[in-house]
């Protein structure tokens, strides 16, 4: 029997390799956003027979059907004015 | 289920093309009916349909790229010849008015005083804003070509900033030239001084925007990892476009605000 030692002479719990290993982490975000492409590609290469302009879907419809009224809308509008604007000016 | 034997790209047929010329023709006749009958519904409906094809132009042309791998070494080589004979076409554009300047101030008419500046034209202080503007592109140049290193060296993070950056540059540049037109102590009106000063720097604000706006598009890509380190085409004719850019606001600085002050 000696002395009780005042400090604890076990060592403490080891704490070198004890960090979980990178894959139980939990994952640190991505610098703004995760890559999204390899998603994008597997829908943009489905065999749909869809043509490239169409092949997103619904938005694309929409979009496409906004573009067209609006152009047709407005060569129709053009032709009018400018028939109009070709008449010669009543006295 | 045919391949193709060669490397070009056949493209899908699309409406875009014709939509863009009938959305040219709005935008022209537009321009028409708003100068000459003060009605600006035409020139609208153009710009709008005309951003909506470009938009949509463009969109698909990434998903061509990006998502379904048609652009080989081959169509990039296409692509390269395309932009420098478009920037070269640029190019011509502007030397017209440069053309234009030199013309009217190398030799200036009794009706200017026989000067240049003429007559009662107070001109902008070149070592003011103009160089301060000057400063900004130049800086432009230097960060744009950090962000095309960076995407090189797949350092996402700097590619990122040094583009933002970029961007950022560009708007300010659009600011303060903005805010040079507001102030300015003479219009348009104001002789071919005020014709040549603000049709030439004009068109080069314009272009300003636009490339502007593209390097803003190509910074959109970046962040949702459209680019790699070795194909980023995209990315360099955005850069080109933009050191094109910065060379006209040099010529423009030298011969109009510095020489011609």
């Amino acid at each position: 029997q000696g002395l009780k030692p005042l400090v604890p002479t076990e060592s403490p719990a080891p704490i070198f390799g004890t960090s979980k290993p990178p894959s139980v982490l939990p994952a640190t975000e991505p610098f703004l956003g995760k890559n999204k492409v390899p998603d994008l590609q597997k829908i943009f290469q489905r065999s749909d027979g869809l043509l490239v302009h169409l092949k997103g879907g619904a938005p694309d419809r929409m979009l496409y059907r906004t573009t067209m009224a609006l152009t047709i809308g407005g060569i129709t509008y053009c032709l009018i004015a400018l028939y109009i604007a070709s008449q010669p000016k009543n006295k | 289920m045919a391949h193709q034997a060669h490397s070009y790209h056949m493209v899908d047929p699309s409406p875009w093309p014709i939509l863009g010329a009938a959305a040219a023709l709005l935008t022209t006749s537009g321009l028409v009916m708003w100068f000459h009958y003060n009605n600006p519904y035409l020139l609208i409906i153009g710009l709008l349909s005309t951003s909506l094809v470009m938009f949509q132009w463009w969109r698909d042309i990434v998903r061509e790229s990006t998502f379904q791998g048609h652009h080989t070494p081959t169509v990039q080589k296409g692509l390269r010849y395309g932009m420098v004979l478009f920037i070269t076409s640029e190019a011509f554009f502007f030397l017209g008015f440069f053309w234009a300047f030199f013309h009217s101030s190398l030799a200036p008419t009794p009706e200017l005083g026989g000067q240049w500046p003429p007559v009662g034209i107070q001109p902008l202080n070149p070592m003011d804003v103009p160089l301060l503007n000057t400063a900004i592109l130049l800086a432009s140049g230097v960060t744009v070509t950090w962000a095309h290193h960076s995407i090189m060296e797949a350092n996402r993070k700097q590619g990122i900033q040094a583009l933002a950056l970029t961007v950022l540059l560009g708007c300010y540049f659009t600011a303060l030239q903005a805010m040079e037109y507001y102030e300015a102590p003479f219009s348009i009106a104001d002789s071919v001084y005020g014709s040549t000063f603000f049709v030439a720097t004009g068109f080069h604000g314009l272009h300003v925007i636009i490339g502007t706006t593209f390097l803003l598009v190509c910074l959109l890509r970046l962040i949702k990892y459209h680019f790699t380190p070795t194909h980023h085409f995209g990315f360099e004719a955005a850069a080109w476009y933009w050191h094109f850019v910065d060379v006209v606001w040099l010529f423009l600085y030298i011969t109009i605000y510095w020489w011609g002050s």
